[in-house]
């Protein structure tokens, strides 16, 4: 008790030494605070945006993988060509990198590797043209309304134009591709391209990143589909509606673009409006406009694809070579976690399925969600880094002072050990005093760090993220894009999102921390004094015990 | 009644070094005043220095009631059996004279039966200081009253022996015959004390009187 009494004492009447050593501590606990603060905001943040986070993720055919097989082989057969990585165009075999389509059946086996409370939801796409007066908006009646076979004819060209990609280019997925969450299309198959894209929706819950919270799809007349029945019922857009003065309840009579009297009547059962400017963009193809997008039930849309099968038609392509004019989808499917370890049990029990390690799991959620994490886990690196600094440097300079305090003190040891207290209560003394100096710095400054560390958190992180957008912008002006994200549709931007779908889409990062400084930041603080207090008294601890009495107090004789 | 024996006492600083005191023997006795006087250098700091157990002799033994000072712990020898008054004083110059006598009654780790800062006042008024004084630090008194502080720091455990180097040194005349009265009260008192000096008046105010040669 005397020891701690003591202490006290010597502090209180050696202030200006120890007031030195507690500004030191100060200045440490401060810095050691906000960046602990700051890692720990990180942690939280985190920790917040995984629980809210709602993961999807696709199997999609690892083209890149495939690319670097080929290349590989390639080298390798070719023993000399030395350059190695270099190829030959005609070496490149399009089927292979392609991949093949997973089906339906496929993806339903895949689901045996979900868990508990996790989902699934698909879609299919293909092209249909108009017939007789319908016509798909963005046309005109004077230059467009040729006859359905001169559409036809000029789609069978298109098809046939393009290797390896029989249908042409692979239509959007019906505004999806501006949404969050959207599905992800397999490797592109025979898809026909023709007026008006029809996409299936196995549920209302794949249709959610249009018709949900975040989308910009409402249907203004009429009703949804019905979620459940098979009938050729469809959703057709305001404008498509207003262009051809359609009305919920009116039939409209679609064909295959490939075989003009393979026809089908669906029945509008609801008009819907999109308020999305930015998916209006880029429709250099018809399908492709939003606007020309037809939705309706998955079942329905695969009993058209089932009638086109049983008819069987036939198509001739330029070559003469007659091929198959079937409608051939493009099914997206993805899978739904309640949580990201959910993800990732599915990630390695659906190769133990049976899936080719060809095909990889991806989610655009998770990328998301480490994207919109990026400046805040850059800023909790670089405080660490200063946290681990300002510790060495600081606990360097508390030695340094403590040494040189103990040789200002050595007579005291001397006198004390003289009149008979044990070396080992003198070091006590010491330690105890540094360790009272030390916390009550520590307090104050983890008083001052816990009201700081918020704002210099949520500051240093603005900072943080305009340096990043900063950057990006400069990309896009560079490339002569405006910094709007919308004025640059297929320019991917740094820290964007890289799916397919969330191309021109910001990224919306972590932007703000509500709390900082918590139970786990003060104990590390307390671990901090307590490794401070440490170093600082080990100079003292191995003085003092070296020290003999008789030698100080004849030396200073 | 508590006897000090020396017996055959030597010390050297280091294995190299010549034997500072060679053969010690001596036998001190409580209830009276002994000084040990000599030469500059012939050995009666260290001679103080092993009393107290500061230092440990080279060769031979000290008795204590018969037992050997060598088994029992240094620090525990220091702070209950003997009472070191140091030429230099050695007080903690940020403690004020009553918490240096409350700090080494603390450190002998004794019971007392009052309050040690009473006793602490007590036995410094014994010495001649006032409460004035003996709530000032250290630094602010005079020699003569530091000297009567650290007199006081070695009467506060009630050592059975009391050590003093040269404890009239730096005294004024009139200062020395004041501690001298100390002295005498204290080993009327029943207390061993020993005084290392280079004075004849404190030489001849003791019963016995050593006297060291040069070895």
């Amino acid at each position: 008790m005397y020891i701690i009494k003591n202490a006290v004492k010597s502090i209180t009447r050696n202030k200006l030494r120890n007031i030195l050593i507690g500004i030191i501590v100060l200045i440490i606990s401060l810095s050691a605070c906000v960046s602990l603060s700051i890692r720990q905001a990180s942690e939280a943040a985190k920790e917040d945006t995984l629980n809210s986070l709602n993961v999807t993720a696709q199997i999609s055919f690892d083209r890149r993988k495939a690319m670097d097989k080929m290349k590989d082989e390639a080298s390798s057969q070719s023993s000399d060509n030395s350059e190695g990585k270099s190829m030959d165009r005609g070496k490149f075999d399009f089927d292979v990198l392609q991949g093949s389509s997973l089906t339906l059946d496929d993806y339903m086996k895949y689901t045996k590797a979900l868990g508990d409370g996790d989902g699934y939801y698909y879609s299919g796409a293909f092209s249909l043209n108009a017939t007789g007066d319908l016509l798909p908006y963005g046309t005109s009646e004077d230059s467009d309304s040729s006859s359905d076979s001169d559409n036809s004819e000029k789609n069978k060209s298109d098809n046939s134009d393009m290797p390896g990609f029989p249908g042409g280019e692979m239509p959007q997925m019906g505004g999806m591709g501006d949404g969050a969450g959207a599905p992800e299309f397999g490797p592109p198959s025979r898809i026909n391209k023709g007026d008006f894209t029809v996409t299936g929706y196995s549920s209302y819950d794949a249709m959610l990143s249009m018709f949900g919270e975040d989308g910009s799809y409402t249907v203004s007349d009429g009703k949804m589909f019905d979620e459940s029945s098979d009938a050729l019922e469809c959703i057709i857009s305001d404008e498509l509606a207003t262009y051809n003065n359609l009305s919920v309840g009116d039939k409209i009579e679609l064909s295959n673009p490939s075989a003009e009297k393979e026809t089908y009547k669906l029945k509008i059962v609801g008009i819907y409006k999109n308020t999305d400017s930015s998916s209006q963009e880029n429709n250099r193809f018809m399908s492709n406009d939003p606007a020309n997008n037809i939705y309706m039930n998955y079942a329905a849309f695969s009993k058209i694809l089932a009638k086109s099968e049983k008819a069987d038609n036939k198509t001739t392509d330029s070559n003469g070579n007659e091929r198959s004019a079937v409608l051939s989808e493009n099914l997206a499917f993805t899978y739904t976690f309640k949580d990201v370890d959910s993800y990732n049990s599915f990630s390695n029990k659906v190769y133990d399925l049976g899936l080719s390690d060809d095909y990889k799991v991806s989610s655009s959620d998770i990328q998301a969600y480490e994207n919109s994490l990026a400046p805040l886990k850059t800023l909790s690196t670089t405080a660490m880094w200063f946290f681990f600094i300002v510790l060495g440097v600081g606990g360097a300079i508390l030695i340094t002072l403590n040494i040189f305090n103990l040789r200002e003190r050595k007579y005291e040891v001397g006198a004390l050990t003289a009149i008979g207290m044990k070396k080992s209560k003198v070091a006590a003394q010491f330690v105890t005093e540094i360790l009272i100096v030390t916390f009550t710095a520590l307090i104050i400054g983890a008083s001052v760090g816990a009201v700081m560390s918020v704002p210099v958190t949520n500051t240093l992180l603005s900072n943080q993220i305009e340096s990043s957008q900063s950057s990006s912008d400069k990309i896009n002006e560079n490339f002569g894009f405006k910094p709007d994200a919308q004025s640059r549709p297929n320019m991917p931007q740094i820290g964007e999102r890289g799916t397919r779908g969330d191309r021109g889409a910001a990224v919306k990062y972590v932007d703000s921390v509500s709390s900082a400084t918590n139970l786990m930041v003060i104990l590390e603080l307390a671990l901090v004094g307590l490794f401070l207090t440490l170093i600082a008294s080990l100079a003292a601890l191995i003085s003092i015990m070296r020290y003999e009495p008789l030698k100080i107090l004849s030396n200073r004789s | 009644m508590t006897t000090l024996k020396l017996s055959d006492v030597s010390y050297r600083y280091d294995k190299s070094s010549k034997n500072v005191l060679n053969n010690v023997n001596m036998e001190f006795e409580s209830g009276k005043i002994y000084t040990i006087v000599g030469k500059s250098g012939a050995g009666k700091t260290t001679l103080l220095s092993v009393l107290s157990s500061l230092a440990r002799p080279t060769g031979g033994e000290i008795l204590l009631n018969g037992e050997n000072v060598a088994d029992i712990d240094r620090y525990k020898f220091r702070s209950k059996y003997v009472g070191v008054i140091f030429q230099s004083y050695n007080l903690l110059s940020h403690l004020n004279a009553v918490e240096n006598v409350v700090l080494s009654m603390d450190i002998s780790g004794k019971k007392f039966d009052r309050p040690k800062k009473e006793i602490a006042f007590e036995l410094l008024e014994k010495v001649g200081l006032d409460a004035s004084e003996a709530k000032r630090r250290v630094l602010k008194l005079s020699g003569g009253q530091q000297q009567r502080v650290a007199i006081a720091r070695a009467l506060s455990y009630d050592p059975d022996i009391i050590l003093a180097d040269e404890p009239t040194g730096n005294l004024d005349g009139e200062t020395q015959d004041e501690i001298i009265k100390i002295f005498r009260m204290l080993a009327d008192e029943g207390k061993c004390v020993i005084i290392v000096t280079h004075s004849p008046e404190v030489a001849s105010a003791s019963d016995v009187t050593y006297e060291l040669k040069k070895s």
